[in-house]
């Protein structure tokens, strides 16, 4: 999972990508010049001590030929002198030649072309010293003039020539060496700085490019929240604007239900006031025909027109018009409900829905029904429309009960999740058939046998008032065993959402 | 009142007009009605020399009307030095709470709101005719 989370982050290319990459190489750049600064000393110490072994090396063959003068030296004193306290200082050479011998052939042993030179120091030594030892030997014995005879004859001096020229040589190898290994050090020297340099100023060069690339990268994530931002402003301008049409085209709905329901009544006013004028005439028509009738016999088709005909259809125009009266009334109550505001308060449910039981307690002792209240949660909401809402349903449960049993009625309520309370109005009444559900709740719809008056406002009412507050009604019902109207609201009425204000 | 004071009613309906004026005599009230069925020519007689130096009247006021809302007439006639104690019938078909303030804050004094039900509509007609017949309209100076 994370490494193919790692390999999505390899191969996809992006900022956080490459200032890591960046980042990395210049570690690894830094790692670098470490390890070969490092290395650098390392090697410089190893020059350092060679060449150190070169000098000590390079005093040891010179021990060699000063202790080789010194014998000479001592040598040819006795020669001259005869006397023993010459010979000291030659076996003191000896004494002194001896280690530098030994160091020389330990050092030079790795190394063929000093260990030739070494090699012919020692056997010269050996041949110098073995010639010197002949003379004193000689000289010892008394043979002087033998001795300085030998001496005359070069021998010793050739040696003592070969030996010089064998340690010059030697010395000169070895100089050349301090001075190759001096040079090729000052030039790894020069190589380190060189790489450090440019390490430095790739680093540097990284650097720069990291925080450039930051920068961009803040400017682009900037600008994004700009940009966002803009978005946020406008979606809420949007919001607001939609918002507002909206009420704008709710407050004209109620505009139009209220005009339009003034405008029905003005002509309902004639119709309704000829109608009674005509009436009144026609009563009086009845009266002149009921005078003429003592007096003559009157066509009967009048009498007919007059005493059935007319109050007939004055009845149906009366009925008719009294009953668009009633709807208009309903329609403008609906609008007139739509525009009163709300005023949400802490309301006490269970008192307001025990006060509503009981002032339809006359109906329900009359037919032995029973309104249990149950206790319900507090809710903070607009008194009005919770009055009318919950007065309803209860009017609606009373009304619709089954006569064939007992009525109960249960009003209960409990909070729900979500900050929400849903209160139930129960009944064991006639019920609802599934088909008329939603239609129930439609203005002027009712359901069921209509042998209950009501012009099918009440429900619609109802669903007005339960969304004006922000709630849903709903209802479970079966035809004959009884209904439950859920009711569900949020705790508190906020009138600032857009909702509310609808 | 040395002068019978004239009803002057402003109402576009006819049938109402027809109504009004029929229950206002039925409440036996024989003053002259003078009815205008629009707010312009209502307004042009109101204002004329021959309303504002003679005598005393009372205004029947109807807010819908086709040309203006009665509230117009109402605040120009209240307005008036010398109209504005002509007492204002406000009787119309709106039964809003913000119209009804509205008018008595323009300075109507009585707001009757017309019912659709024949019986109350003759019943308060015929009781502003009652009402009509009792008050001291004052005179137009």
């Amino acid at each position: 999972m994370s490494l193919s989370r790692f390999s999505d982050f390899l191969r996809t290319p992006s900022l956080v990508r490459s200032i890591t990459a960046l980042l990395v190489l210049a570690f690894a750049l830094l790692l670098l010049v470490n390890v070969g600064t490092f290395v650098m000393i390392q090697r410089t110490a190893k020059v350092n001590a060679t060449i150190e072994h070169a000098q000590l090396m390079r005093r040891a063959s010179r021990t060699v030929m000063i202790a080789m003068l010194d014998a000479e030296t001592a040598q040819r004193g006795f020669l001259l002198t005869g006397r023993s306290e010459f010979l000291q200082p030659f076996e003191e050479a000896r004494h002194d030649m001896e280690p530098a011998l030994v160091f020389l052939e330990e050092t030079a042993a790795k190394d063929p072309e000093l260990d030739t030179y070494v090699k012919r120091m020692h056997s010269l030594a050996d041949s110098k010293f073995a010639e010197m030892d002949a003379t004193l030997a000689m000289a010892r014995e008394g043979r002087i003039g033998e001795a300085i005879q030998s001496v005359r004859s070069g021998e010793g001096k050739r040696f003592m020539d070969d030996m010089r020229a064998t340690v010059d040589q030697f010395d000169e190898a070895k100089s050349n060496r301090i001075a190759e290994r001096t040079r090729s050090s000052q030039q790894s020297g020069m190589l380190t700085v060189i790489m450090d340099a440019l390490a430095a100023i790739l680093v540097v060069i990284l650097a720069i490019l990291s925080a450039w690339m930051v920068r961009r990268y803040v400017a682009e994530i900037q600008a994004a929240r700009e940009q966002v931002d803009a978005l946020n402003v406008g979606l809420e301008a949007t919001v607001l604007e939609r918002t507002g049409d909206l009420m704008r085209a709710n407050e004209e709905i109620q505009r139009f239900a209220y005009i339009v329901s003034h405008d029905l009544r003005a002509p309902l006013v004639n119709v309704m006031g000829y109608t009674s004028e005509l009436e009144q005439a026609g009563k009086i028509v009845e009266k002149a025909i009921a005078e003429a009738e003592k007096e003559r016999e009157v066509d009967k088709e009048v009498v007919v027109a007059v005493r059935e005909d007319m109050p007939e259809a004055i009845g149906f125009i009366r009925a008719s018009t009294e009953k668009m009266d009633r709807l208009i009334n309903a329609i403008l109550k609906l609008s007139r409900e739509g525009r009163r505001n709300l005023q949400p308060e802490t309301l006490d449910m269970t008192a307001m829905a025990q006060g509503i039981a009981n002032s339809v307690h006359h109906q329900t002792e009359a037919s032995g029904a029973k309104i249990t209240v149950q206790k319900m949660p507090t809710i903070e909401s607009d008194r009005l429309s919770m009055e009318q809402i919950v007065g309803n349903l209860i009017d609606n449960a009373v009304k619709y009960l089954d006569s064939e049993r007992p009525g109960e009625i249960v009003v209960s309520g409990e909070e729900a999740p979500g900050n929400f309370i849903v209160y139930r109005i129960a009944d064991n009444g006639r019920g609802i058939a599934p088909r008329d559900h939603e239609r129930i709740f439609e203005l002027f719809r009712r359901s069921g046998k209509q042998d209950r008056t009501g012009e099918g406002l009440g429900l619609a009412f109802v669903r007005n008032s339960v969304r004006r507050i922000g709630g849903t009604i709903d209802v479970e019902s079966e035809l004959g065993k009884g209904s439950t109207f859920l009711l569900k609201f949020p705790k508190r009425l906020n009138l600032s959402e857009p909702g509310a204000a609808l | 009142m040395t002068h019978p004071v004239k009803i002057v009613m402003v109402e576009d309906d006819h049938g109402h007009a027809k109504l009004i004026e029929k229950n206002i005599r039925r409440a036996n009230i024989n003053n002259e009605i003078k009815h205008f069925d629009e707010g312009g020519a209502a307004i042009e007689y109101l204002f004329s020399e021959e309303v504002l130096t003679n005598g005393p009247l009372l205004i029947l006021l109807d807010l819908n009307l086709p040309d203006m809302s009665g509230t117009d007439i109402l605040e120009k006639v209240k307005g008036n030095e010398r109209l504005r104690r002509a007492p204002v019938v406000v009787l119309t078909t709106t039964d809003d709470k913000v119209e009804i303030q509205r008018c008595y804050d323009l300075g109507c004094n009585v707001y009757i709101t017309k019912p659709v039900d024949y019986e109350s509509f003759a019943g308060a007609i015929r009781q502003l005719g009652l009402f009509l017949s009792v008050i001291q309209a004052p005179e137009i100076e």
